[in-house]
């Protein structure tokens, strides 16, 4: 900490996003007046608050998509002593990643009147590409608990643990049917990283993947199961090309399955 | 000539990246005045072609996680649309219920923490609570925000966005056990929805609030039955009225420079705004009866063309939507799972929600194999940027001889009336305000 008697500074920044992960923060109304005990929230712009650097503890939300973002980005940096990337967007780019694979002109005609006067960069991407950072939370949204143990492990002193199983661990703890076997569907849990409890197969719904891929994702065996339940290659490069699409392993897998053109 | 120039970084309390420019002429009259967002595009109308319609709503629900919901739906009901698929009575139900669950947690969170440390003098709800006066309500509002985050996951699954509701219908539905334990609280959150409502009243009838009126095109949804909040056709104070689905044709977009922001305008009318108050305005009559002797015991009444009496159509929305909840989840009784079937069908439609900062549109069309060929979306905000400009035009005159620091925070608030949320609309904010002497 900047100094010992004083309490840690904490702030959290938008990048490119949707604002959806900053919401953890202010869902955590219960804990907010406790926290405030111990912790200074000195920039929020969500919540009112904007004082100026140099921050303890920052968190950033949102992917870097423009010349403001990455200007922004580094000074952050260069203000905080701890700076973490929270959901999909800042982690790998985020959904509007999906952009990335399309030529900027095409995409600044197909929404704006005159796109001569949108200025931005031609990709999306996490805000790693362009500084360092200390921490990675995934999800899309983050996931409040994670967040909170973050903020406590840090408060503590303790470095912050990271795990690295996944969705369809935590559904075999819940005790969840597994939907492959028994509905055949194309679940992405046994690739994605663990984080939300398992959420979408509770709900009888194939995990999409928003937690982004796990450790050592078995990229060629998941492959091989989506053809065997008969999905084609297009569908399987949609699997890889969706929510989390810029995540290394998914972008590399979407590749390896070129999608046909499909007749309408 | 020397100038006078007020420069506010961007706007705290507000989700997302803006500018505001006003230039102040010698006499006090506007030279400009103009909001400008800058929060760089994200495409999606552009990505989501080539998609499979079912990962539209699932997409889209992430344009905005102040209202994700309203997006979700809109989209939902659009592709359905186009391809014919009629949902039962209980998924219509179901989303209702979802999306005022999203109204309570976000009028809540608008009135307390956004618009109410404006006009009490406080930077935050955290300083707020600092006086010892304020910190029951604080703590009030805190409990019913919470109530609607945990509807939100009782019906959705997740605090922020769904993971239940798909094309279609619901892959989970809650149990009656579970609605039951929310009715119960929303029962006793009664209470703070009038004390909400009697203090938005008493802060929005102080000078200079009260006196600051403007007729405009209030736009929203209608329905003579029902208070509009997924479905209704498009109306205007002002004699519009078109269904839904033609929104495109009604409510056309225009690119200005320096605003990554598009924005809307009523086709043969002009600038339109949207929102609470414009809801309120146009759909008095099917609030709950309890939001009605609300309004009438704190003087409110219909029409109303002042824009700060929007945090008291806030609250009046806000016991609006704790009754409603309350009535749905009666009729809900025991939800079934039920199986969902749809084949895809070539199409084109478009449809739209209510968001609790104003209506959202979403549709496109769909080719026979369930593959989106065009999508188009308009959150919002961008719908009020146009009349912004305008109360900016209509007020500061009034007010120009306040003090630079009081000006600012009151152009400030006529922004935060609308509760703009630009990471739909595009999206953070700041304020230039230039006098020339
Ligand atoms: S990671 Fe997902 S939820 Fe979070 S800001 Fe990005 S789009 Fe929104
Ligand atoms: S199950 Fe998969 S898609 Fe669903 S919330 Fe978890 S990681 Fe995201």
């Amino acid at each position: 900490m900047t100094d010992r008697a004083e309490k840690p500074r904490l702030a959290v920044f938008k990048f490119t996003s949707c604002s959806g992960c900053q919401l953890p923060f202010l869902n955590m109304e219960t804990e907010i007046l406790d926290l405030a005990e111990s912790i200074e929230v000195a920039y929020f712009a969500m919540a009112g608050a904007s004082q100026p650097g140099p921050y303890d503890l920052a968190f950033v939300e949102g992917g870097i998509s423009c010349q403001e973002d990455a200007r922004r980005i580094r000074k952050v940096r260069e203000e905080s002593r701890i700076l973490v990337a929270i959901g999909n967007c800042a982690v790998y780019g985020g959904p509007q990643a999906l952009r990335n694979f399309l030529p900027l002109e095409e995409l600044k005609r197909a929404v704006y009147p005159q796109p001569e006067l949108i200025h931005c960069f031609p990709t999306c991407q996490g805000i790693a590409d362009y500084v360092s950072v200390d921490g990675f939370l995934n999800g899309c949204p983050v996931d409040h608990g994670h967040l909170q143990d973050y903020i406590v492990s840090v408060m503590l002193g303790k470095a912050p643990e990271v795990s690295t199983r996944s969705v369809c661990l935590e559904c075999k703890m819940k005790e969840n049917v597994c939907l492959i076997v028994a509905e055949g569907v194309a679940c992405m849990g046994v690739l994605t990283g663990s984080g939300c409890g398992a959420l979408c197969p509770s709900f009888d719904r194939g995990c999409y993947g928003c937690f982004g891929p796990s450790a050592d994702p078995n990229l060629k065996s998941f492959a091989n199961l989506c053809r065997e339940l008969g999905l084609t290659e297009e569908e399987i490069h949609r699997k890889f090309r969706y929510i989390v699409n810029n995540a290394e392993a998914f972008r590399e897998e979407a590749e390896r399955h070129v999608p046909q053109p499909v007749e309408s | 000539m020397s100038d006078r120039r007020l420069y506010v970084d961007y706007l705290a309390r507000m989700e997302g990246d803006g500018a505001m420019d006003i230039v102040i002429g010698e006499n006090g009259e506007i030279k400009k005045a103009a909001w400008e967002v800058w929060e760089p595009p994200r495409f999606f109308e552009a990505f989501l072609i080539g998609r499979k319609v079912e990962e539209a709503p699932e997409l889209v629900q992430r344009i905005c996680g102040i209202c994700p919901h309203a997006h979700h739906i809109s989209s939902l009901r659009a592709m359905e649309r186009a391809m014919g698929v009629k949902v039962s009575e209980q998924t219509r139900l179901l989303r209702e219920l979802m999306h005022y669950s999203d109204w309570i947690m976000s009028h809540a969170l608008h009135i307390y923490c956004l618009a109410a440390p404006d006009f009490v003098g406080y930077e935050s709800v955290v300083a707020m609570a600092g006086n010892p006066d304020l910190l029951p309500i604080v703590g009030k509002a805190l409990g019913a925000k919470r109530l609607g985050n945990d509807m939100i996951v009782a019906i959705c699954g997740h605090e922020i966005q769904n993971r239940t509701s798909v094309l279609g219908g619901y892959t989970a539905v809650p149990s009656k056990a579970t609605l039951q334990a929310l009715k119960d609280r929303l029962k006793a959150s009664k209470e703070f929805g009038y004390e909400t409502a009697k203090l938005a009243a008493q802060l929005a009838n102080a000078e200079p609030y009260k006196s600051l009126e403007r007729k405009a095109e209030y736009v929203s949804l209608y329905d003579p039955k029902r208070y509009p909040i997924n479905e209704g056709k498009l109306y205007s104070n002002d004699g519009f009225e078109a269904p839904d689905e033609e929104y495109p044709i009604w409510i056309l977009e225009k690119h200005v420079p320096n605003c990554n922001c598009k924005h809307a305008t009523l086709k043969g009318k002009g600038n339109l705004v949207v929102g609470p108050l414009m809801r309120v305005n146009n759909n008095f009559g099917t609030l709950s009866a309890d939001a009605r002797k609300i309004a009438a015991e704190v003087g409110f009444s219909v029409p109303c063309f002042k824009p700060f009496m929007s945090i008291v159509a806030r609250a009046l929305e806000l016991v609006h939507a704790i009754d409603s909840a309350i009535e749905l989840i009666d009729v809900l009784g025991e939800p079934k799972l039920e199986p969902i079937k749809y084949e895809y069908k070539a199409g084109e439609s478009y449809a739209v929600t209510e968001a609790a900062r104003g209506i959202c549109c979403h549709g496109g069309r769909v080719d026979k194999n369930g593959v989106i060929q065009k999508y188009d979306l308009i959150a919002p905000t961008a719908r009020n940027i146009a009349s912004l400009e305008d109360d900016f035009r209509a007020f500061v005159p009034k007010l120009v001889n306040l003090p630079d620091d009081d000006l600012k925070l009151k152009c400030e608030m006529m922004i935060r009336n609308y509760d703009p949320c630009q990471s739909c609309a595009t999206h953070s904010i700041k304020v230039n305000l230039h006098r020339e002497k």
